[in-house]
Parts: C-alpha cells; structure tokens; sequence
C-alpha cells in the first residue's frame, strides 16, 4: 500500500465523514418553514371516538368544565407509548378540567382505533381515542407522530409542536 | 425469563442452523422507520486478503415492539411495515495488521397503514471501521500445543455518520433512514477456530455526539441533544463443511445478540424512559468458493415477540441475502 494511496482514502473518509455535518446545520439556522401555530384559532374537527361517538372541538370546548383540549397524534409506536404513558401519569390527573385526546391516524376504522387502544392499554385511561381515519386532521394540524397541540378554552392554540413533557406542563399550567 | 432466554440461546447453538461468514462480525442491525435506519454488520477482511467488496440485500419486517417496560405490543390492526436495504460494503488492507472498510447502505421505507401508505427512499447512515489485527488465530484442525488454543482478536474503532434522513430533518417518521447522530464506537472480536468448529464474540461501546436539535419529527424548542451510550454484544458458533474435495466450504451459525442504549439527554438532563434494549437470535448459512474469492450468505436475525426482550424498540425479522468477492 503506498503511501499517495493512503491519502487519497484519508481524504476521501474525511469528505465522507463530513457529509453528515451538512444537515446539522439546518439546526442551527432554523428555516422559516418551521411550524408554530401559538396564537392561532385552532381549526374545528369532528372525529368519532372508538366508542362510536361524534367529537367535535368547538362543542367539547363549549363545556362548562372544560378548561382547554389536549391533541396528541399517535401511530401507537414505542414513543407514542412512552408518551402517552407520561401524560396518563403526570398531566391527566393534575388537569381535570382539560381533556386529552389521543388523534389515531393510522388507522382505516373506528374498530381498528378501539383495537389498538385495547392492545396498548389505553382504555380508560383518560385518553378519549379519536380515530381519524382519513388523515384529515393530522393534515389539518400539519401533524406528525408526536404532535402535542395545545388548545385553550378560546380555541387559541397554546402550543403545537413534539411532545416534551416539560413544555406541556409550563403551557398548561399557564392556562387562563 | 432468565431460563426461557437460556433453553433458547441453547436450543439456537445446539441447532447451529444459523451462520455469520467469517469475514463479517456479527452485530445487531438497526430497526428504520420510526427509529432510525441503515446499520448493519461490520466488513473485516479475512487474513491475506488485499480487499473486499460486499453487496447485501435486506428485508426487516416489523411485527410489534416493546414499550418502556418491556411489555410486547402488537402493530396496529392492518399495519405492514417494513424496509428493504441495499448495503455496499468495501474494505481495503492498510499494511499486514490493519484494515479500513466503509458500509453505506440505500433504505426504502414501505409502510402501510389501514388509513394509508407511505413508500420513501434515502441514502441510510454511513459507517466507517478501522480494524487492527491484535492476535492471530492459526484455525487448527487439531491442538497439539498452546499455540493452537490462541484465538484471533480484531480490536478498532468505527465511526457512524448521519448520511441518512433523520427525526431532526422535519420529516414525516416514515421518512427516517438514519439516525441524525455521529456516533464513535470502539468494538472488539474475539474468534476460534478449531475446524469444524468455530466460536466468536464481539463487543461493542459507542458514544453519540451531542448535536443541536429544532426538529424531532414536528417542531421543538431548540436545544442540545445526546443520545445515550450504545452497548452491543453477540455470541456466535458456527460449523464448517467442506464440500467435496476441491475445498467449496459450507458454513452453520448461531448466534445472540443484545443491544442496550442508555437514556438520552436534552441540554445535559436525562430524558426519563428514551434508553434502547434490543436481544435477538440469528443465522446464516454462507458458501465460499475453492479460492475464497466468492462468497454468498444468507441470514436471519429474529427478535422473540414476547415480554423482556426488548424495551422501546421494535420487534422485528431481518432477511438478508449478500454476495462478496475478495481481492487477494
């Protein structure tokens, strides 16, 4: 192996090595395409439950107890798990008068949504199960797995972005 | 569950239906889709080799996960997800004892839900190995001194780049090929080889660097990530035939493997229940030809669906089908 060969491939690892920098840098500098619907009207939806019920945002927050929404898109994955799992634990019992909605949107039925809230043991739990079969309000919201949006008694979005449980905790607890 | 394990990493060796090929280190490869893709086995050139080429083909097909607690749970009704990989491989001899390799491998994503179908495709996470060949392991076929007792050590470090589509791209998870992190790993193997027999194990320790995040899939507050640090380890026995006598060589293997990653942190604080844990059993059955210039593999990496064996990570079945040549 001689030694212009040796620094060739160095060369070639060090470029290579570098090509992964380039994406960071988006970090950096976030672009303006970056969602944040904070102070926004939240947009009406009506979605049945896996109990076969209609749920619609303005007529929940018309409820005389009901202090604000909770919205989380779930594709019932280990992080939606975990998730989940922390608001059932640490939001939805210190919350009563907000109600938390889990956004099903992977899936086609309302029997496939009480199936997978079945499976993943989140009946009962304080999570209404919403099942947005066609993806109407995931695409409504511009949201993904592990969307948290916030909505408060006005129907102003108070938040709109990944799931931190810190964050959810100082938005809620900042609720008019 | 201890015992469960044990009867069947046993019943695994015993049935020696599974094979590594000699030239790639057994490793654990890396769930996609929702969790990052691309990883997969190490090349390491066998002894007198000047370099290698590898192409493989994978299919990893999910069937549930295992939450926080390790409970399996299965994919939504109607769900079939999967990915396929083609990984390119190539190693190259720096001098008698050392060796470099790169494995850059192209991810499609197919995904389909009761409510829709999702099809992507990306380049995946690039690794980068160097291998320094510590101790030499003479293969004997009979042990007529201590010598013949030392095994083979192949020590170095390897460097995984964030080539592929990550959570922090501000994609949609069925979008993610990689995992967004450079991860530094020092890695270890320890083989034997007393024909037929042969016994190997690798161990790996891996520390992510800390990046900036303002994406993780939707939007974040901008902050400092870092994963937690990576454990892999495997075990590995495989037997050899030959076939005929012109020296075709047929090879058996089974073998375990477990993965742990610790919690992440976010601006150095611990994210509670975001550590990885992974164990599988695996095969393959490899050919090589007379001269050892061709070889063809095929192998099977299967994570038991039940309680315990796994945390936070998808349970899944990875197909795989690869061909190498070596350049002597």
């Amino acid at each position: 192996m001689g030694s212009v060969n040796l620094r060739w491939m160095a060369l070639l690892l060090i470029s290579i090595a570098l090509t992964g920098c380039g994406r960071m840098m988006e970090d950096l500098k976030p672009s303006n395409s970056d969602k944040h619907h904070s102070g926004q009207i939240a947009p009406d939806f009506t979605l049945p439950d896996t109990n076969g019920a209609s749920v619609s945002l303005l007529s929940v927050l018309s409820g005389t107890t009901v202090n604000g929404v909770v919205l989380y898109f779930t594709m019932w994955c280990p992080t939606c798990d975990v998730h989940m799992s922390s608001m059932r634990s640490s939001h939805i019992p210190i919350y009563p008068t907000i109600r938390f909605f889990a956004v099903d949107y992977v899936s086609g039925t309302v029997a496939d949504a009480g199936h997978s809230e079945l499976s993943n043991g989140y009946a009962g739990s304080g999570f209404t199960v919403l099942a947005d079969t066609t993806q109407s309000v995931l695409n409504l919201y511009h949201a993904t797995m592990g969307t948290t949006v916030v909505i408060d008694k006005t129907g102003m979005i108070r938040m709109n972005e990944d799931y931190k449980d810190d964050r959810l905790t100082a938005v809620l607890t900042g609720l008019p | 569950m201890q015992n469960r394990r044990l009867k069947i990493l046993c019943a695994a060796l015993l049935l020696g239906a599974a094979s590594l090929l000699p030239s790639l280190s057994p490793s654990i490869s890396w769930a996609g889709s929702c969790c990052g893709g691309g990883g997969g086995a190490s090349l390491v050139l066998p002894k007198f080799y000047q370099a290698m080429a590898d192409v493989s083909f994978d299919l990893e097909r999910y069937n549930g996960f295992w939450n926080q607690n390790g409970k399996y749970t299965s994919d939504p009704a109607g769900s079939s997800l999967r990915q396929y990989r083609w990984n390119r491989g190539y190693a190259q001899r720096l001098s008698p004892k050392w060796q470099a390799s790169i494995l850059v491998p192209y991810v499609w994503n197919v995904n389909t839900y009761s409510s829709a179908s999702h099809r992507t495709r990306g380049i995946g996470d690039t690794a980068l190995n160097l291998w320094y060949e510590a101790l030499e392991d003479t293969s004997a076929w009979k042990i007529r001194g201590l010598k013949d007792l030392a095994p083979s050590m192949t020590i170095g470090p390897s460097l995984v780049i964030p080539t592929g589509i990550s959570p922090y791209d501000g994609v949609p998870s069925d979008d993610v090929t990689g995992r967004g992190f450079y991860r530094l790993d020092g890695n270890i193997i320890i083989s034997k080889t007393l024909h037929p027999w042969s016994a190997s194990a690798s161990f790996s320790y891996g520390s992510y660097l800390e990046r900036p995040v303002n994406r993780e899939l939707d939007y974040v507050t901008p902050y400092r990530k870092k994963l937690g640090d990576r454990s892999s380890a495997s075990i590995s026995l495989s037997y050899i035939t030959y076939l005929g006598t012109g020296g075709d060589a047929l090879t058996a293997t089974a073998s375990l493997s477990e993965m742990r990653e610790a919690d992440a942190a976010r601006d150095g604080n611990r994210i509670d229940n975001s550590g990885l844990q992974k164990d599988s059993i695996g095969g393959t059955i490899a050919y090589s030809s007379t001269d050892h210039a061709w070889g063809v593999r095929a192998s099977w990496s299967h994570a038991i669906k039940q309680d315990g064996w796994g945390k936070n990570f998808p349970a899944t079945d990875i197909y795989s089908i690869g061909v190498n040549y070596g350049f002597r």
